[in-house]
């Protein structure tokens, strides 16, 4: 039982802190600036947590915990450290975000707080009411943080649309739900992986179509074709820190709880393999085409989401029920929140008051005026691009290698034209920075916030993590 | 004793580390406040001065080990591993290494400590020492591999430093030609190193593919291959050491700052090809042919250069062409198996190469950027500390005796006529004769008789002390470097030779002590010759004289660089022209601006179905979901 609570101390801890946070901010004399210290301290001491956890717990493989309703293998501690990482650089971005931006309120940091309880839950579950409650936790906290500029239109639009089809999505979950409970008895992944092992899956219907509409609640929360839309609307609308957070921890969670959810036993996994060929085929080259039509960066950035979560895609496709180390997802997981993290923390400093700059053209010859700045831009857009020796790269490349593993040649090869493609637009801006006279003097930018410490630190990471992926 | 060590990596790192340093430092102020030019010396001083200190250890260690087993080894980290090829980061520092290992980082250092003189007032300054320090870094990394590849990292390295300096003042087109100039040059010569590189691994690389397990297996070469290796790797060597026919780069680097030119022709890069030799000199041992060939080919691009040097104006030129007559002299000697003379002449040369580089930096300095010596005169008066120590680096270059040229130049000749080869050692003592002519005109001209230019020479003054030092630290290095290796028939014990006796492949014949009498008597009358000509000529009231038949041919390096501009620049720039202009643009690029154009529109296109409606959205998901149900129903029992 203590060892039970030393698992999962880092929820614990986030937890606690989230109500904390949300209590705290009652009191007028705490500041913007405290509370977005202590979001950053509590993430810090969780992800400390967790990574100990890492480091010097040996638990079997899927150890129990909770009586089955929670899961903790090394797949799960690896994607709770990412989004524990993704909390802490977002408090950061949000903490310089807001020194030019004032719509913010204490809350906020306790809706971060929140929101990541919610991805670490979604991490462990292993069964499909707890899914549901813990996707609910993420994506109500999720859904008042994109709109949290009640004064802004387009943050209030995207909010509405998020929450419409977010809705929309979550009946569809709670309808599958519902189907698998009535086809295969149980709710929990392994009892249902079973039942598929013993009487096979496509003669029985309300599991078929219990199951595609879990995977379409999935598909819709991860932005994959055809489920994408919302996406591009919704990023464009949040605020840039949280934009960041959405499209790395988010997604996270929900590829860990799909992979989780998809291998629970190979037959599960086996019959949607071929399927999930063609979402991720389509995902990638769909993703590809909408944003070489942006000309807004944070739109680009969403389009090129949806993109990764083709490669991701992929990598499910090629894992092995049989002998799930989850690697490769959680690799490139860890490579795209790195340098999405990065371009969104640069962007929160980088962006001046409002938000006004947006455009490509907004970034113009930034390299001469902020060498640094557009230096380690540069270094995400080549990472996301997966030019070596950036993080970006060695995702690309196990992505695609476990494919071939798999027989997936098809797929590999998809997913190499894609990245070929996907050079048009992060070229783009880097040519924006570096070949452009500055017009802009980008003075406002100079604040002396955390924010940039993070992009730093970051770019760091995907030049690391690129050249020593043994580390994760 | 113990042969794995782990401080020989810090030596290169120690210079790269530096680099880095100073360049982010330039990147970081270049566009705001530059910072203090004197930080930017004393960082830039830092990492060769503490490798030089590393190098003596390493000197020092292998001493103190038994005579057959020197070598200290560091396996720093596998690099890569492709099928059988498994390279190691490895290092490897023996006698024949510690020995270019402490020259280079001395002589890097002291030229280092100049340019914080020489260099005072530049703005790129900071970026100048970064590129200095990664260019001793890279040498290091040459000096140290413990394999063909971690030694063609700094071979490669090298070249690109080497580019990067010699176009160094960039806002001259013909400083940015030089380096151009430089680099593709180079690239000729390392396209023969790979692919020497490339023979020896496919024939031997099984085994091993460090230079012990190579120098191992080296006997299972067959001829034919062996011979090949050593051609290619030779090709190799005449472009980064610059031989016939790939010298045409080294006088145009002249285009550098000074510091730049006596690094170059000092410490690193044109010495990396004798090394090279050197260090594959197990392979050709096995096969003479070769050694002719290089030998026959460095003698002649040394009677080529003398000749250059006779008639040239500007001073760094005839320096640079004596350079490459004296690399001449090297591949001679490697060329007729006499490896250790060879290194001993690459050794030396590097002081007083170093020193004339140094001391013509500082005529330079002190004439407001004046090259052309007959715009000198008389200067001896003005920079006293400046002459004597050049008057020292001219006697050791043109071989007096007991100066460190004498000994080692002597050396090779020697050599050459007791392996047999008298064609070789009669043009080299016909070189030596021209080197002693050469070097002094120049000393006359620039330094004595009556000043040509009078309001320069009144505005002439010595360098500082920055600059004065480290040329007379050289000046002793020139004095006394020579007796390190003195032969047996002065009473000396030929101490460099055994030193790097246990890295190399060669054995000394032993020949009567008549013929080494003879060696020494002609190369002493050769100089004594050759100086009194250019006193005759030069020594009171020379003026600049016009030129006309030989001369002028001469003068104009006999069109030799027009000559490879005909034959191969312009054909292949015609070439690439007529590509650029008609298949470029219709069958390689047609296609691509196509698809691209093709991406746009479609990417226009799906801009369309993002309408911003949320009901239309859901509609995809439903239309989606649709499709994804009828395919599923296909699947169900």
């Amino acid at each position: 039982m203590t060892n039970d609570f030393m698992l999962l101390m880092p929820l614990i801890i986030i937890t606690a802190g989230a109500i904390s946070l949300m209590l705290v901010a009652a009191f007028e004399k705490v500041t913007i600036e405290q509370a977005s210290f202590c979001c950053m301290g509590i993430f810090g001491i969780a992800f400390l947590m967790q990574l100990s956890n890492c480091i010097t717990g040996n638990v079997t493989p899927y150890e129990t915990v909770f009586n089955n309703m929670l899961v903790i293998s090394n797949f799960t501690r690896v994607a709770g450290l990412i989004i524990l990482g993704c909390g802490f650089f977002t408090a950061m971005s949000a903490q310089t975000y807001f020194k030019q931006n004032n719509f913010c309120t204490t809350e906020f940091y306790s809706l971060i707080t929140f929101s990541a309880c919610g991805m670490l839950l979604l991490t462990m579950v292993q069964e499909l009411i707890s899914v549901f409650i813990a996707l609910e936790i993420m994506s109500l906290a999720i859904y008042i943080l994109v709109g949290y500029d009640r004064k802004n239109k387009t943050a209030a639009e995207a909010v509405m649309k998020y929450l419409m089809l977010g809705a929309f999505a979550g009946a569809f979950f709670t309808m599958g739900a519902a189907l698998i409970y009535g086809g295969a008895h149980s709710t929990q992944f392994s009892s249902i992986g079973q039942f598929v092992a013993e009487n096979g899956f496509f003669n029985n219907p309300a599991l078929v179509a219990g199951s595609f509409f879990v995977l379409v609640a999935f598909l819709f929360k991860a932005a994959a074709f055809p489920f994408h839309a919302w996406v591009i609307d919704v990023y464009d609308g949040a605020s840039a820190p949280i934009t960041g957070y959405m499209a790395t921890g988010l997604k996270t969670a929900i590829f860990a709880v799909f992979a989780n959810f998809l291998v629970a036993d190979e037959s599960l996994r086996s019959s949607w393999v071929n399927y999930l060929f063609y979402f991720s085929v389509f995902t990638m080259f769909v993703g590809n085409l909408i944003a070489i039509g942006q000309d807004t960066l944070k739109r680009m950035l969403a389009a090129s989401g949806i993109v990764h979560t083709g490669y991701l895609l992929i990598a499910l496709v090629a894992v092995s029920a049989d002998n799930f180390s989850g690697n490769v997802i959680l690799y490139y997981l860890a490579a795209y929140a790195v340098g999405t993290l990065g371009m969104f923390a640069a962007l929160s400093y980088l962006g001046g008051e409002g938000e006004k700059r947006k455009s490509f053209d907004d970034f113009k010859g930034l390299a001469q005026v902020r060498p640094y700045s557009a230096a380690a831009i540069t270094i995400f857009l080549l990472s996301m691009a997966g030019i070596p020796p950036t993080a970006g790269f060695m995702g690309k490349f196990f992505v695609i290698t476990s494919a071939i593993d798999a027989g997936q040649i098809a797929l590999a090869v998809f997913g190499i034209i894609s990245s070929i493609l996907s050079m048009w637009y992060y070229l783009r801006l880097i040519i924006s920075m570096y070949f452009h006279e500055a017009t802009d003097s980008f003075e406002d930018t100079t604040s002396n916030g955390l924010a940039p410490i993070g992009t730093f630190i970051l770019a760091a990471c995907v030049l690391i993590i690129g050249l020593y992926p043994v580390i994760i | 004793m113990e042969h794995n060590v782990t401080f020989l990596g810090y030596i290169p790192l120690l210079p790269l580390i530096g680099a880095a340093v100073l360049g982010f430092l330039h990147i970081g102020t270049c566009n705001r406040k530059p910072l203090n030019e004197k930080l930017y010396g004393l960082i830039a001083c830092v990492g060769p001065v503490l490798a030089f200190v590393l190098a003596l250890r390493v000197f020092l260690t292998l001493k103190g080990m038994p005579e057959e087993a020197r070598y200290l080894s560091q396996k720093a980290f596998t690099w890569f591993q492709v099928g059988e090829l498994d390279i190691t980061m490895g290092f490897l520092a023996d006698p024949l290494s510690s020995l270019m290992l402490v020259f280079v980082t001395l002589i890097g250092s002291l030229i280092h400590i100049y340019s914080i003189g020489y260099m005072e007032g530049d703005k790129n300054i900071g970026k100048f020492f970064a590129y200095l320090n990664l260019f001793v870094g890279s040498m290091l990394i040459l000096v140290l591999g413990d394999n063909p590849v971690v030694m063609f990292v700094g071979w490669e390295g090298v070249g690109l430093c080497s580019y990067l300096l010699i176009s160094f003042y960039s806002e001259e087109t013909n400083n940015v030609l030089a380096g151009n100039k430089a680099f593709i040059v180079n690239r000729i010569g390392d396209l023969g190193f790979v692919l020497g590189m490339a023979f020896l691994f496919w024939a031997i690389g099984a085994g091993g593919f460090d230079f012990f397990s190579l120098k191992a297996n080296a006997h299972s070469l067959t001829p034919g291959i062996a011979l090949a290796v050593c051609l290619l790797l030779f090709v190799g060597a005449t472009g980064k050491s610059a031989q016939i026919p790939l010298y045409v780069w080294l006088p145009d680097a002249m285009a550098g700052p000074t510091p730049v030119s006596a690094l170059i022709h000092a410490a690193t890069m044109v010495t990396a090809g004798v090394y090279m030799v050197a260090r594959f000199s197990f392979i050709y041992a096995h096969v003479p042919v070769a050694g002719e060939i290089v030998a026959w080919i460095g003698i002649l691009t040394a009677l080529l250069a003398a000749i250059f040097a006779m008639f040239q104006d500007d001073i760094k030129k005839i320096l640079a062409y004596s350079t490459v007559s004296q690399l001449g002299y090297m591949f001679a000697g490697v060329g007729v198996a006499a490896y250790s003379a060879g290194i001993f002449h690459v050794f030396t040369h590097a002081f007083f190469k170093a020193l004339l580089f140094l001391g013509a930096g500082a005529i330079i300095y002190a004439m407001h950027h004046e090259q052309n010596i007959w715009k000198m005169g008389g200067l001896k008066n003005k920079m006293p500390k400046t002459y004597i120590t050049m008057l020292i680096g001219a006697l050791a270059l043109a071989g007096c005796p007991p100066f460190a040229g004498f000994f080692s130049k002597d050396e090779i000749l020697f050599s050459t006529l007791a392996t047999g080869h008298y064609g070789i050692w009669a043009i080299g003592v016909l070189v030596a004769g021209m080197t002693a002519f050469y070097t002094f005109r120049m000393i006359f001209v620039v330094f004595h008789g009556e000043p040509r230019d009078q309001e320069a020479y009144d505005h002439c003054h010595e360098a500082p002390a920055v600059m004065t030092v480290p040329l007379i630290i050289l000046a002793v290095g020139a004095l006394f470097a020579g007796f390190l290796n003195l032969p047996a028939i002065f009473g000396g014990n030929q101490l460099v030779s055994h030193w790097l006796a246990p890295s190399l492949v060669e054995h000394h014949p032993h020949v009567s002590i008549f013929i080494e009498i003879i060696a020494i008597g002609a190369s002493v009358a050769a100089f004594v010759v050759g100086i009194r000509i250019a006193y005759k000529r030069f020594a009171v009231g020379a003026e600049e004289p016009q030129f006309s038949g030989f001369c002028k041919f001469a003068y104009h390096k006999f069109y030799i660089d027009e000559l490879y501009d005909g034959v191969f620049v312009q054909p292949y720039k015609k070439i690439g022209n007529a590509i650029r202009k008609t298949i470029e643009p219709s069958v390689t690029d047609a296609p691509v601006t196509l698809a691209s154009k093709l991406y746009m529109v479609i990417g226009t296109a799906f801009k369309v179905f993002q309408v911003g409606y949320v009901r239309v959205y859901a509609i995809y998901m439903i239309v989606g979901l649709s499709l994804m149900s009828l395919l599923l129903s296909q699947s169900l029992n």
